[in-house]
């Protein structure tokens, strides 16, 4: 009887991550992911060859201990390799990952939500392209989520060095069709065979690539690169700050690792 | 830098758009080359007037594309076409691809929303897309962008509501409903609108204590009554009157504590499509003990019957009879029995009433039933063709064991009154069949050998032809006139869905989707 009340209470022990909350940790699991993981999820885990682990569900989704279990045993049938670590390793590893999919809602920024709206709406110009709850334009990424489905670095990034990553869908482009029309806006999907554009009037085109003669892929982003140069430290922390609290309906962690009902 | 060309480009971003708005006249005279509605039509006749595509060349069908859903695994939805765009839907998300090829344009997952179900479908009005969520959320999207315009609760999860459902767009309302048959929640139908999301107007399917109809439940809580309203209901637009299926009384299988007919379960209400108030309404199964839930698709159809011109509903029901109902006043008109595993009832009155066998009420050491827990047929779509004068039905001949026990119902706590299971050696047989529309009479039918799991329904076109899914995952047309198998294509799935049928750049195309992936068809 004992033994079993120890092997369950080893197993209870196992299914928690025993730094769970330790900033400390999220820097160690940092350092060794950097080392074993970055090559395949990326260093700073947007994700390649691997998922994402900043958005991709199928990592988020899975409660610690069956993340913890990915890592140490692998994944049969898909490219994620067993890593022979110690399990403090490990679940520092998972702190890090669980650090990288966390929502910029629950980075608690302290700057002003309500002087970063007036940015937004008013001298920043950000309305003008990215529209939230159906106010602003639309050839920017919708934000009206950006609290729940962007983490904290990545809306920072995407504010101070917005040509750092340009989202798929929201490339702008010039096309030039054979029969000489040419149009503009942004490419939401092309490939050899079709193409899909958003023009700046809302039409969509959805066009063959037999017809065009050219078309031309902007690389760097329509977003201004300069706001950090525009606005001061204060009013860009308002900004990230009125951006990370964004979300159509109240913040609640996964359901996954919610109470079943 | 910005080159000038982009700079001139941000410029127009200031200017206001106006973006191509689907009106009401849009969807009332779909499906054309649209597809617009989760039947194609108000009337849910699911009939397409396209003919490219027909009983002559339909040997030369290939497949076009297929869309991949990444996260799905079993795809339940009849895709939105409008202007050469497909809206797809999965739980708690929505692609909006081109229709031509496939290829995403936007997407949106709602990450937040609580419970894993199914989703059938989304709604198409002005400029935007409307889905529910499983927690019963209503999304309205940006048809453009897939931007989030608002979100609204209609139904709280924490009560144990769920949805499922494609909502309905009708003038200037978004008509959304709610699964919880078998964990007792309380049916409605509701109406919001699609500009603010507010509700216009709430119809509970279990009438309130002193309501009329509340009589039919003695002393059972109405909140617990279940009457679930999980699938698409049609519309005549010209008697805006809605006419909504409802789902079984809770529990399932036990009726011994909610004695009477428990309305309106089990019925198809007509609702006043400004104001939600109840014209009429017809209980195909009074007391249900069997799970015989109603939500099956409401037929509707204006046709000469016994000499005289009318405005019909009909329904081929899960409880195995095929109805026809006079739509502007719910009256009984005709019933035929469309499967021959029926034993429950020895027939229905002029009322349309069912003689229940007291035999077929299930008891705690089981009894046999037919047809079976999953009915003569259920919600998978069925189709008329005006020009045959056919319903084409998803059929099931199928028996099974009812178990019923009495417990102190609770809500949310898994206990439906029990429950059933299939006999081993009397599996389950699919057919389509082809009912004559003003008397049931099966005019043909196409087995369908496989396993006996599928939900898929069928499309009808003008080319002649039904398309169906059936129980080997394949999606086969046949003559609308004769059934002859003419064509099929296996999809490696199993078929959860209903084909539909639409045109861009004037090609025809077909699609269905099948567990995890979209597929689409057209003339080589």
């Amino acid at each position: 009887m004992r033994s079993l009340l120890l092997a369950a209470t080893v197993a209870f022990a196992q299914d928690r991550n025993p730094f769970s909350g330790d900033p400390l940790a999220v820097e160690a699991g940092r350092e060794t992911y950097l080392g074993a993981c970055s090559a395949c999820h990326g260093a700073s885990g947007q994700g390649g060859q691997g998922p994402s682990l900043i958005s991709g569900r199928e990592v988020n989704r899975l409660p610690d201990a069956h993340l913890f279990r990915s890592i140490k045993n692998g994944l049969p049938g898909t490219d994620m390799p067993n890593f022979n670590l110690p399990d403090d390793k490990v679940w520092q590893l998972v702190s890090f990952v669980r650090s990288l999919s966390a929502p910029a809602v629950t980075a608690n920024l302290q700057g002003n939500p309500e002087k970063g709206r007036d940015l937004f709406f008013g001298e920043a110009g950000c309305s003008k392209c990215h529209m939230i709850a159906g106010q602003g334009g639309f050839l920017g990424p919708d934000l009206t989520n950006a609290g729940l489905n962007r983490n904290v670095h990545q809306l920072r990034e995407a504010v101070t060095q917005p040509n750092a990553r340009v989202d798929d869908g929201f490339h702008a482009a010039t096309v030039i069709t054979t029969a000489g029309q040419k149009l503009e806006g942004i490419v939401k999907n092309h490939n050899n065979y079709s193409v899909q554009l958003l023009d700046a009037t809302g039409r969509l085109h959805l066009l063959q690539r037999s017809s065009l003669k050219s078309l031309e892929l902007r690389s760097a982003s329509l977003m201004p690169a300069d706001y950090t140069k525009r606005f001061s430290k204060d009013r860009i922390e308002d900004l990230m700050t009125f951006l990370s609290r964004l979300s159509a309906r109240p913040y609640e962690p996964e359901p996954t690792t919610r109470r079943r009902r | 830098m910005i080159p000038r060309t982009f700079l001139l480009f941000v410029l127009l971003l200031a200017l206001p758009i106006a973006f191509a708005q689907v009106t009401f006249d849009d969807i009332r005279r779909s499906p054309n080359s649209n597809w617009l509605t989760y039947s194609g039509d108000y009337a849910s006749q699911r009939h397409s007037p396209l003919s490219q595509i027909n009983t002559t060349n339909v040997r030369s069908l290939v497949a076009r594309w297929v869309f991949h859903v990444p996260e799905a695994r079993k795809l339940e939805a009849s895709p939105i076409v409008y202007e050469g765009v497909m809206y797809i839907t999965n739980s708690n998300e929505i692609f909006a691809v081109d229709a031509r090829n496939g290829r995403k344009i936007w997407h949106y997952r709602n990450a937040q929303a609580k419970g894993a179900r199914v989703n059938r479908g989304s709604a198409i009005y002005g400029d935007r897309m409307f889905l529910v969520t499983t927690d019963a959320h209503l999304v309205a999207l940006h048809r453009s962008t897939g931007a989030v315009l608002w979100e609204k609760e209609y139904a709280s999860a924490n009560d144990g509501y769920s949805s499922s459902m494609a909502p309905l767009a009708i003038q200037d309302a978004i008509l959304v409903g709610v699964a919880g048959g078998g964990s007792g929640q309380r049916g409605f139908v509701a109406a919001m609108h699609p500009v603010t999301g507010k509700e216009i107007w709430r119809f509970w399917t279990v009438p309130a204590k002193g309501e009329p109809g509340s009589e039919s439940w003695g002393n059972f809580p109405s909140d617990w009554g279940g009457a679930p309203t999980w699938t698409t209901g049609s519309y005549d637009p010209e008697l805006n009157t809605v006419y909504w299926p409802t789902g079984n009384p809770w529990p399932d299988f036990y009726g011994g504590d909610r004695p009477g007919d428990n309305l309106y379960s089990d019925s198809v209400v007509a609702l006043d499509g400004a104001t939600g108030k109840l014209k009429w309404y017809f209980q195909f199964t009074p007391h249900d003990v069997w799970d015989w839930d109603a939500n099956e698709t409401p037929v509707l159809v204006n046709a000469t019957f016994r000499g005289k011109p009318r405005k019909l509903l009909v329904q081929a029901n899960r409880n195995g009879y095929y109805y026809i109902l006079d739509r502007l006043t719910g009256e009984f008109l005709h019933a035929k029995p469309f499967v021959k595993r029926l034993d429950w009832a020895t027939g229905l009155n002029d009322k349309g009433r069912p003689m229940v066998v007291k035999e077929k009420i299930p008891t705690p050491a089981g009894t046999k039933v037919c047809p079976s827990v999953r009915g003569a047929t259920n919600w998978m779509s069925p189709s008329f063709n005006p020009a045959t004068g056919l319903l084409y039905v998803v059929t099931l001949e199928q028996c099974d064991i009812i178990i019923a026990s009495a417990k102190d119902p609770e809500p949310s706590t898994g206990f439906r009154g029990t429950g059933s299971e299939g006999i081993p050696t009397e599996p389950g047989q699919f057919y389509l069949r082809a009912l004559d529309l003003l008397t049931g009479n099966i005019k043909w039918e196409h087995e369908m050998p496989g396993p006996g799991t599928m939900w898929a329904g069928t499309v009808s076109t003008a080319g002649g032809l039904v398309f169906t899914g059936d129980d080997d995952g394949n999606l086969v047309a046949l003559d609308a006139r004769t059934g002859k198998d003419l064509w099929h294509f296996s999809t490696g799935h199993s078929l959860y869905a209903s084909p539909v049928t639409f045109m861009v750049d004037g090609k025809q195309y077909v699609t269905i989707a099948a567990e995890s992936d979209v597929f689409t068809f057209a003339l080589f």
